[in-house]
């Protein structure tokens, strides 16, 4: 036992040296996966690899869009305000968002995503709408942006996209911009999958007094909406709010009061219990996009005598009451139809495609690459040393120093890209380096006599690699914040790679020499 | 086998004047190359597309594609057309005037070509890059000096550690405009890497000298054999990278290795020679006054 707890840096080494194989290659072990299942992986390992290894498409651009901040607008309010908005500007009520204060204190902000409207045209229009704006800026808010960041998600899972990753990210005192990457795909596709558009309908669903029959009578088409209000809890009620354009509210109000919803109705059925609106048999008002019922709901009495009493037409809105307030973010998204809240603007962002043929010949490539590099480490630390035994522990610490680097990241389910393998190498190259360190303090300062001598010479060398290390990683630190392209990657990798090296693996390798050294 | 020792260099016979001149005028040389290409291009370093715009396209191609043959394809904005070595595919480089889209379906048109790779950067992404990569290159450097002041916490010492570090990235950026090698993202990060490099045989060098007993001539030539074992293990490790990665066709890592190989070189130098010079006459006369 007390070998073991003399050792027990190397013991630590093994430990994560074995959790770094399970982590590695037993499937599932990393949380998120499933057993069976590789998302843009390979089936060997459970490594994730990016664009640069697997192929795929990455476009990175800022969100199209003019944000007027301090408008003083309340939560009741934000329809009209948006309508008045828009029709001052001549734009789609939906290229329009008004948002009020969240809490006491704060102002709302007014949001517009047409490239055409200047930020004078804007400032007007809320002026005569009679808002007092403080500030307009560029861009968009980072609700906007998240809610982009989840249309986006959905609408790339939906189309059989594994493995795709939305960010929204922020350049400090910049601009910020939303990052998409999509395995297996070109950007052109990815542009064409983010411009799809779903189709929404509203069935009218009731039963033919005399014959029996279910009639499913379509009342609501994607262009009779005016507005679809964002996803809201109203008295502990997740629902979504929908305004009906002027020219469908009156059709529409017919329509429901001919089907007998005047008085109401109560439906009985849910929208997770079927495929299409052919098999409700229910009085219900059901909305679908692309077919599939979204929403099934029964009518409010007095929603009901609305359409009875031709007011509706009045005040053409109502809400769509769910269960949960995911189930609300859902319907919201669905009544979208997949329309991204705002523009993409692709020309001022940046796009790189990579075919899979391509890719695998960078992976490859690229571990041949760090192969010869490891070898190449290797030749010049034998050459140097001329003893095995100080090499080849040497070599076989920093490899395991990359094979842990390697488990940690199978285990973030970090996707693998060309500037963390350059990573790797870097990482390679201050390992040996500080292991040089530790092997010259204590083998060429004369005989280590007793373990008192070996501590005392190894504490020295570590000094030397403390800060060296200390270093590096306030080198890289500014990278792991600043979306410059993969470099954020490459510094994490590095800053991960150092530490695992100084805290764990050069340790150890002071055991493994002073097992060498004691014993001679 | 080779074997490979540090060899003892007789600094005695070298006064400080004499040792310092040479990474110094180095130096000089390196800083006039960065002026001169600021008074011509307006930048002190040749911007790749990352940080202009731009975009690239790498086909495979049955034919050769020279650069009048890309003209021919995709017209003026062509830039550059560089063959993966041994391989049947091209890179070739445009300027921000090139459609992304367009050059694609041109470049899908032509007869046998097949797009691998496509990628474009905006110029207004690659100025926000510009201001973002000037703020961490100077983050980092600041960061390291005031990490290199804390560690040693006298002048001479500290300062020998920033002006190496200074010189061994403006040395590879100087070499870079020279043989024409752009600034990419990539490269970026080899300097920056440098940051780190650089400074561990230069913190070496001064906790032998200032914290071990023993002479300075002594001290010193411990700290270089084991200072240089480290660097000249990095640069085989750089150079073989550089090479296999140029072959392979694998820009990123080729240019972090060519850079850093160049770095490293330019570390041995003002390592051994700069600062040990700064670090003697602090030994012998700084002390004393």
């Amino acid at each position: 036992m007390s070998a073991l707890r003399d050792n027990w840096r190397i013991v630590v080494l093994v430990v994560l040296l074995l959790a770094s194989t399970v982590a590695l290659f037993v499937p599932g072990a990393p949380p998120g996966t499933a057993a069976n299942e590789s998302a843009g992986g390979e089936q060997l390992t459970n490594l994730q690899y990016g664009i640069d290894l697997s192929g795929g498409a990455r476009i990175q651009a800022p969100v199209v869009g003019m944000t007027a901040e301090g408008v003083n607008v309340s939560v009741t309010g934000e329809a009209d305000a948006q309508q008045a908005i828009a029709d001052r500007l001549g734009v789609d009520p939906l290229d329009v968002e008004v948002r009020a204060a969240q809490q006491r204190g704060q102002n709302g902000t007014v949001e517009v995503f047409d490239e055409n409207v200047t930020e004078a045209e804007f400032r007007t229009a809320l002026q005569e709408a009679g808002y007092q704006p403080s500030t307009i800026r560029e861009g968009v808010t980072p609700e906007t942006r998240q809610r982009m960041v989840t249309v986006i998600q959905d609408k790339i899972s939906t189309s059989a996209l594994s493995g795709g990753r939305v960010q929204d990210v922020n350049s400090p005192g910049g601009r910020n911009f939303i990052s998409i990457t999509a395995p297996g795909r070109d950007a052109e596709d990815l542009i064409e999958i983010l411009n799809e558009r779903g189709t929404v309908r509203v069935y009218a669903v009731y039963q033919n007094q005399s014959t029996g029959n279910w009639t499913r009578e379509q009342v609501l088409g994607q262009d009779d909406f005016r507005n679809i209000g964002n996803a809201q809890r109203v008295d502990g009620q997740p629902q979504v709010p929908v305004v009906v354009r002027d020219g469908a509210a009156e059709r529409f109000q017919d329509d429901m009061a001919g089907a007998g919803f005047g008085n109401g109705a109560s439906c009985g059925a849910g929208a997770s219990d079927h495929d299409s609106v052919e098999t409700i048999n229910a009085t219900c008002l059901v909305t679908t996009l692309n077919g599939q019922p979204v929403f099934v709901g029964g009518v409010e009495p007095s929603l009901g005598q609305s359409f009875a009493e031709g007011s509706f037409a009045t005040d053409p809105q109502f809400v769509m009451t769910t269960t949960s307030m995911q189930e609300a973010r859902d319907l919201q998204l669905s009544l979208q139809a997949g329309r991204l809240p705002a523009d993409l603007n692709f020309e001022n962002g940046n796009q790189n495609s990579l075919s899979p043929a391509l890719a695998d010949q960078f992976r490859t490539n690229s571990l041949i690459t760090g192969l010869l590099a490891v070898l190449a480490v290797s030749l010049v630390v034998y050459a140097r040393y001329r003893r095995r035994e100080v090499a080849l522990p040497m070599v076989v610490t920093a490899l395991s120093e990359v094979y842990i680097l390697l488990g940690f990241v199978a285990m973030a389910q970090y996707p693998l890209n060309l500037s963390h393998l350059a990573g790797f190498i870097a990482v390679i190259g201050t390992g040996v380096d500080d292991l040089i360190i530790i092997g010259d303090e204590i083998l060429q300062q004369g005989e280590v006599g007793t373990a008192r001598v070996f501590q005392s010479r190894f504490r020295k060398a570590f000094w030397v690699i403390g800060a060296a290390a200390a270093t590096t990683i306030v080198a890289m630190i500014p990278l792991v914040g600043f979306p410059l392209g993969d470099l954020s990657g490459f510094a994490i990798i590095t800053i991960v790679g150092v530490l695992i090296g100084v805290l764990i693996t050069r340790p150890a390798y002071g055991d493994i020499l002073r097992n060498l050294v004691l014993d001679e | 086998m080779v074997a490979f020792e540090v060899p003892e260099v007789d600094y005695t016979q070298y006064s400080n004047r004499q040792l310092i001149a040479v990474p110094l005028a180095v130096l000089v040389v390196a800083l006039g190359v960065l002026a001169v290409t600021f008074v011509m291009t307006g930048s002190p370093v040749a911007l790749g597309n990352d940080f202009t715009g731009g975009a690239e396209l790498t086909v495979q191609s049955s034919e050769p594609i020279s650069q009048q043959r890309a003209t021919d394809i995709f017209g003026d904005s062509v830039v550059s057309v560089q063959q993966v070595s041994g391989q049947d595919q091209y890179i070739i480089t445009f300027d921000d005037s090139a459609e992304i889209d367009t050059i694609t379906t041109q470049a899908e048109e032509a007869d046998g070509l097949t797009v691998l790779q496509s990628g474009s950067t905006s110029p207004v992404f690659g100025q926000d890059n510009q201001r973002l990569t000037v703020i961490a290159v100077g983050v980092a450097f600041l960061g390291m000096s005031l990490l290199a002041f804390a560690l040693f916490r006298t002048f001479v010492p500290s300062i020998a550690i920033v002006i190496s570090a200074f010189s061994d990235i403006v040395i590879p950026v100087a070499i870079m405009n020279l043989v024409g090698i752009k600034l990419s993202l990539g490269t970026v990060a080899a300097l920056l890497m440098l940051i780190g490099y650089s400074v561990d045989s230069d913190i070496l060098l001064n906790n032998h000298v200032l914290r071990r007993s023993g002479g300075f001539y002594e001290s010193t030539y411990r700290a270089m054999r084991t200072g240089v074992t480290m660097t000249v293990t990095s640069i085989a490790a750089m150079t073989v990278m550089a090479i296999a990665a140029t072959l392979f066709g694998i820009e990123l890592m080729a240019s972090i290795g060519i850079v850093l190989v160049l770095g490293l070189t330019a570390d041995l130098m003002n390592t051994y020679m700069l600062n040990v010079t700064l670090l003697r006459w602090y030994k012998y006369e700084g002390v004393s006054r």
